[in-house]
């Protein structure tokens, strides 16, 4: 694979068993990249060592007096040259080209994972997971990937060089032999203890960022009621923190370093002593002596390839192992579906609370507790994200659970309290698969947005298009209303059968809100919409209002209607705090205790048999559409 | 074809406006040349400790080339050697060296911890001076990039390229001293190399830091839309766009990996660059070196100290050519966080102090932008202890408004005066004493609850903290937590709705208790009916104060005791609710539909 190829069309089936099968998984997926990079690396460390022969043979002839062996000399450094720069460069190409690959194909990975959990992501704990993979872990995996060729080249050559000294002149080849792999293995005793030091810096270094964005992010409410001071002090600290680790780091890796240089050091005086007095004896000639101090004084280079594959080692063997089990999440439901693809058409139902919106008619949805009615309506949507035990929804009496999950969203489009505005231009955010009959303009007309798309021309950096202008991170430069009405145009461009609403209006204000009403109303005409809403301006839209209490529908009718008759929809929708309700209400008799059983048993029961009636309703027109 | 050509598309091309300065060169230099002399004498300490270390580490090769020198001379001079001498003092140098070097690295990194603080620190203080009128306009995201993404780019240049450069180039100094020294027509062999290495360099740094940058840019951009896939989770399931995000990945791979490409083209050309380079100062020193032994003009022993120093230099160029790119990304980023200190910290005119509560807008104009009024010649008297609702459809002016009668913008043209005084005059501080505004930004700070409210009072003991939850209604889920006000909360800690959120904000007005409140949708993540409970607690701890509440729900303009209706930047209507209710207008007309 070259860089150029990226990205991969199919990143395949990874091995998740773990982290380190994972890791394999990957090597034998790019095989012929590591062999290359282990060829090239080979050239590149060989050539190095070939340097201090040709430094021994070019002192050797000085002291010889030989002119031309000099040259020679000469031209076998320009040979070792051009295998370095060779071997150099193309080992770092090859290795960092299988590094590239590698990450380009964790992060396919990783997105295809990701949009295939879709909605079970937002539950789980792993959401914040799958991004530290994506943000931390790949690049440590990658380094591994990429430092494996160039450790094992590195290695070969250590070897081929020792060998070669003892060849060469085994006296003092076998001194070099023995301390060699000393010097390899040295250090790596205290890299542990270094990595850790590392890792608590960067932990530390972590939450100082935290508490510096933390406090910009709120700078707005600080200056407004001061307390600068005290976040000041606390980031102070934080950053200090930072700095205490930092050295604290920095001490072991000077340690390190100072070792890297003491023990070649005592190696070279060995040789230097052992070979002198040889040179003195005459075993040996001045040339060889030269080279052998050289060619310890070059081996350093690749001795520290063993340093580095350990650390590579120790930081990508957590960070494979978390891939591993990033990749390996499943949804709870089966995505598949039991029928055939189609998209149904009909009456909404749903069989747990009893709920029914017929098609074509906008049906809003009362609800006291805001958390069951966001609960609700994602059923409505069926597949949802946590395994339940309830019957899925019905739409024209298909099950959307038995559904393929395309299909289910397809015939139904759920709109959660808190949709999230895609960053991108306007026009990409709108650009949603859709049944192509409402087009962006009408739709954020219908949305009442366009004071959103002033801002937005005003915040644009060309033409003051709108539709170019960019939408940051979750919208996060638009007000709270602005986002909820683009995320509004949004559902309303997707034009689905069956559109579910939970609180589209909950942060605009009344003004707005009544014009969006009548927005909805108009541009939904003759299709199926459910609105959660306890907004009279939205409910007096609606063909139909249903109340859910407790689970369960508890009354259905107009909201003018409602209003007037059902007390307990009054409560909610009028925003009657309960002492107002209890002033409002002077012939409630309350009884020693502040108990008010009797009359709550009454309204029970009243509202009991309401429900049943509307429930026997509710089925006939059931059967009659089925 | 031989090259790459850098990709068309720029993943580090800014997307929007920068909405904050960048720093000048001028203030830039100024900031560095006071980074410099704050830290001056551990710049020279760490100068003085590499110089002794890489003095030190030049023993070895000359101690080697005179011992070649004797035992090349002969039989004679190979016999007094005083081998264990020079062995004796081979290993004091190397002691040397190592404590040294150790030395060197430990206070390379201690001088760039130091900076890299003060630099963190500096930013966020002068982050926290700004005024509020430039964060409202400007917005707080190009101020969290700088402190998180330019932040962390300087880490590195702080932490290691200032110190292993200024190493470097101390080094590669020392040791073609110790050439100059050890073997004087050696020195300018190296040179030899010199044309080549400039030339290259030159090629490469022309454009390797943008490069960089833009390589960088796109890596994060696979990842930021990674992490965007999974927060969006359920809208992009919901919408049917789990497709396109999969596409959009790898769009974003092919972005990112062509600036890949593209750099690792740069790294093709400076690689051989540097190897040849090398392999040229090794090999001139040694053939002229060489020719001049064999001329008699320099010993072996020279000879041989020269290209075991020659080979020396292989280190210290590698880690000057190594971080010289990291220091030119940092600059970018440097210029970025010392923009910050280029804007006017807004002084106050001390002058300016309030005599009264009457809050007066005084035929105000008002616009963000040159020729667009927002707001036009508005007018409004608040008499002390008014409760007044601000309503009207989403983009009439309501917000800014309101943040004109809190002091955070001045008007384009008229008066905003809180006590006769002008608010726009007063310091930030002066202005919150009096005037506070609390918006649908409800931030809950990473840290305990307490200091959560602490902000607001820092002398407040936990009773006063207990009472102003409970003025909020939040006492009942706070004394439910297992650490009461010790609770960790915000992103880390214990993740609070945006309902408890809010009132957190709520709790810290009443705990700084400014005689005027401007209230900006303050309960609109509330569920409807704890809202107007809510609104009606707080009414009772705030009896007395001023309020102007700016109003999504009709209840809150219900509750107040004056109504204004804003349309179009101008006020339409103004009145108690009875009065507009009788005058049959926008507001009466709005009122029945949503009351029924």
């Amino acid at each position: 694979m070259q860089i150029q190829d990226l990205p991969y069309p199919d990143p395949g089936e990874p091995d998740v068993r773990s982290g380190p099968r994972f890791l394999v998984w990957l090597g034998r997926n790019q095989l012929g990249g590591q062999v290359k990079a282990l060829c090239w690396g080979l050239l590149h460390f060989v050539s190095v060592s070939g340097l201090p022969f040709c430094v021994g043979f070019a002192v050797q002839a000085v002291v010889d007096r030989s002119g031309a062996r000099l040259a020679l000399a000469g031209g076998l450094i320009a040979v070792c040259a051009l295998g370095i720069a060779l071997g150099d460069t193309m080992l770092h190409r090859t290795a960092v080209t299988n590094w590239i690959t590698a990450a380009a194909r964790v992060q396919q990975l990783l997105a295809r994972r990701t949009a295939l959990l879709g909605s079970a992501l937002t539950r789980r704990v792993a959401a914040g997971e799958i991004v530290s993979v994506s943000t931390g872990d790949v690049e440590k995996i990658g380094w591994f990937v990429e430092a494996v060729s160039r450790f094992t080249a590195a290695a070969v050559t250590i070897v081929l060089v020792c060998v070669a000294l003892v060849v060469y002149q085994p006296a003092l080849g076998i001194v070099v032999a023995v301390g060699v792999p000393v010097l390899a293995l040295a250090v790596l005793p205290l890299l542990p203890r270094a990595t850790r030091r590392a890792d608590f810096q960067r932990d530390k270094a972590g939450r100082a960022t935290e508490l510096a964005s933390d406090t910009v992010a709120g700078l707005r409410v600080l200056r407004g009621i001061g307390g600068e001071e005290l976040f000041l002090d606390r980031y102070r600290s934080a950053s200090q923190e930072v700095r205490h680790a930092a050295v604290r780091s920095a001490r072991m890796w000077s340690l390190i370093a100072a070792i890297q240089v003491l023990l070649p050091g005592l190696l070279l005086i060995a040789v230097v002593w052992h070979g002198v007095n040889l040179a003195r004896e005459g075993r040996i000639t001045v040339g060889e002596l030269v080279t052998v101090y050289s060619a310890v004084m070059l081996l350093t280079y690749p001795l520290h390839h063993f340093e580095e594959i350990a650390m590579a080692y120790s930081f990508s063997r957590p960070s494979a192992k978390r891939a591993a089990r990033v990749l390996s999440l499943e949804r709870a439901t089966d995505g598949e579906g039991s029928r055939e693809a189609v998209v149904p058409a009909g009456d909404l139902y749903d069989p747990a609370t009893g709920l029914l919106a017929p098609a074509g008619r906008l049906t809003a949805v009362v609800c006291g507790d805001p958390d069951a009615a966001g609960v609700l309506a994602e059923r409505l949507g069926g597949h949802t994200a946590a395994s339940s035990d309830l019957p899925s929804a019905l739409v024209g009496g298909v099950p959307l659970d038995e559904l393929p999950l395309d299909s289910a969203r397809a015939a139904v489009l759920v709109q959660d309290k808190d949709p999230v505005l895609l960053s991108g231009t306007l026009r990409e955010l709108l650009d949603v698969p859709g049944s192509g009959d409402v087009d962006a303009a009408a739709a954020l007309a219908a949305a009442q947005c366009r004071d959103v798309l002033d801002a937005l021309a005003q915040g644009s950096l060309d033409t003051g298009d709108p539709m170019d202008a960019r939408i940051t991170e979750r919208g996060r430069s638009l007000s709270g209303g602005q986002r909820q009405r683009l995320a509004l145009a949004r559902s309303l461009i997707t034009d689905p059968e069956v559109l579910v609403l939970d609180e589209p209006t909950s942060a605009v204000d009344s003004h707005t809100e009544a014009r969006i009403a009548e927005g909805i109303r108009s541009l939904r005409q003759g299709r199926t919409t459910v609105v959660f809403t306890s907004s009279p301006l939205l409910l007096d839209h609606a063909d139909r209002v249903a109340l859910v209490h407790e689970g369960e529908v508890a009354a259905v009718g107009l909201h003018r209607d409602l209003l007037r008759g059902e007390p307990r929809y009054r409560a909610v929708v009028t925003r009657e705090t309960d002492d107002q309700a209890a002033v409002e209400e002077p012939a409630r008799p309350s009884p020693p205790g502040g108990l008010d059983g009797p009359t709550e048993l009454t309204e029970l029961t009243a509202l009991t048999d309401l429900h049943e009636i509307d429930e026997l309703d509710e089925l006939e027109e059931i059967e009659e559409t089925a | 074809m031989i090259g790459v050509a850098p990709p068309a598309y720029d993943p580090a091309a800014p997307t929007t406006a920068e909405t904050l300065p960048v720093g000048a060169p001028a203030t830039v230099r100024a900031y560095v040349a006071e980074l410099f002399q704050r830290h001056r004498r551990a710049f020279v300490l760490l100068i003085a400790v590499n110089t002794v270390a890489v003095v030190a580490s030049m023993v070895g090769p000359y101690l080697l080339g005179s011992l070649i020198q004797r035992v090349s001379d002969g039989a004679e001079a190979a016999r007094d050697l005083h081998l264990e001498r020079t062995a004796a003092l081979f290993v004091v140098a190397l002691v040397v060296q190592a404590v040294f070097v150790r030395q060197v690295r430990l206070r390379g990194a201690m001088l760039g911890e130091r900076m890299l603080a003060d630099l963190r620190e500096d930013f966020l203080v002068r982050s926290v001076g700004l005024p509020p009128g430039v964060l409202e306009r400007a917005g707080t995201g190009d101020l969290l990039s700088r402190i998180t993404t330019d932040i962390d780019r300087l880490a590195n240049a702080m932490r290691e390229a200032v110190p292993q450069l200024s190493i470097g180039v101390v080094w590669v100094a020392l040791l073609i001293g110790g050439l100059a020294v050890t073997a004087p027509p050696l020195a300018p062999a190296v040179l030899v190399a010199v044309p080549l290495l400039v030339v290259g360099c030159r090629w490469y740094f022309k454009r390797a830091p943008s490069a960089y940058r833009s390589e960088s840019a796109g890596y994060a951009a696979v990842s930021a839309l990674l992490s965007e896939t999974v927060d969006a989770g359920r809208t992009i399931e919901a919408h049917r766009l789990s497709a396109r995000r999969i596409a959009l990945s790898d769009q974003r791979v092919r972005e990112w990996t062509a600036w890949e490409r593209y750099t690792l083209w740069l790294r093709s050309v400076l690689f051989p660059v540097i190897n040849i380079t090398h392999a040229t100062v090794l090999g001139s020193v040694l053939m002229i070196g060489g020719y001049f032994v064999l001329q008699g003009w320099i010993g072996v022993g020279q000879l041989t100290t020269g290209a075991l120093i020659a080979q020396m230099l292989v280190d210290p160029v590698g880690l000057i050519l190594r971080w010289y790119d990291e220091l030119q990304v940092a600059h970018v980023s440097l210029a970025r966080l010392v923009g910050v200190r280029d804007i006017e910290p807004g002084s106050g005119d001390e002058s300016a102090a309030p005599d009264g509560r009457a809050v007066h807008a005084d035929s105000v104009h008002f616009g963000y932008r040159e020729g667009v009024d927002v707001l036009r010649k508005v007018s409004l008297e608040v008499a002390p202890g008014t409760r007044m609702a601000l309503v009207g459809p989403s983009g009439a002016g309501k917000s800014t408004l309101g943040r004109l009668l809190a002091g955070i913008y001045a008007p384009r043209a008229g008066r905003v005066t809180l006590g006769g005084a002008e608010l726009s005059r007063m310091s930030a501080e002066r202005v919150r004493s009096h005037v506070a505004l609390v918006n649908q930004e409800h931030h809950v700070f990473v840290g305990a609850l307490r200091d959560n409210l602490l902000l607001a009072r820092s002398g407040a003991d936990d009773a006063e903290l207990w009472a102003a939850l409970g003025a909020v209604d939040a006492d009942g889920w706070a004394r439910a937590l297992e650490d009461g006000l010790d609770t960790e909360v915000g992103s880390g800690g214990l993740a609070l709705t945006p309902a408890q959120a809010q009132q957190i904000a709520l709790a810290r007005l009443v705990l700084a208790d400014p005689h005027t409140l401007v209230l900006d949708e303050a309960t609109s993540l509330l569920d409807p009916r704890a809202a107007r409970h809510l609104e009606r607690s707080l009414a009772r701890v705030l009896d007395g104060r001023t309020v102007i509440a700016i109003a999504h729900r009709l209840h809150t303009a219900h509750d107040a005791d004056v109504i204004a209706v804003v349309e179009d930047g101008r006020i339409a209507e103004l009145g108690s609710h009875d009065q507009l209710v009788a005058a049959d207008g926008a507001y009466a007309a709005l009122w029945r539909s949503w009351h029924g």
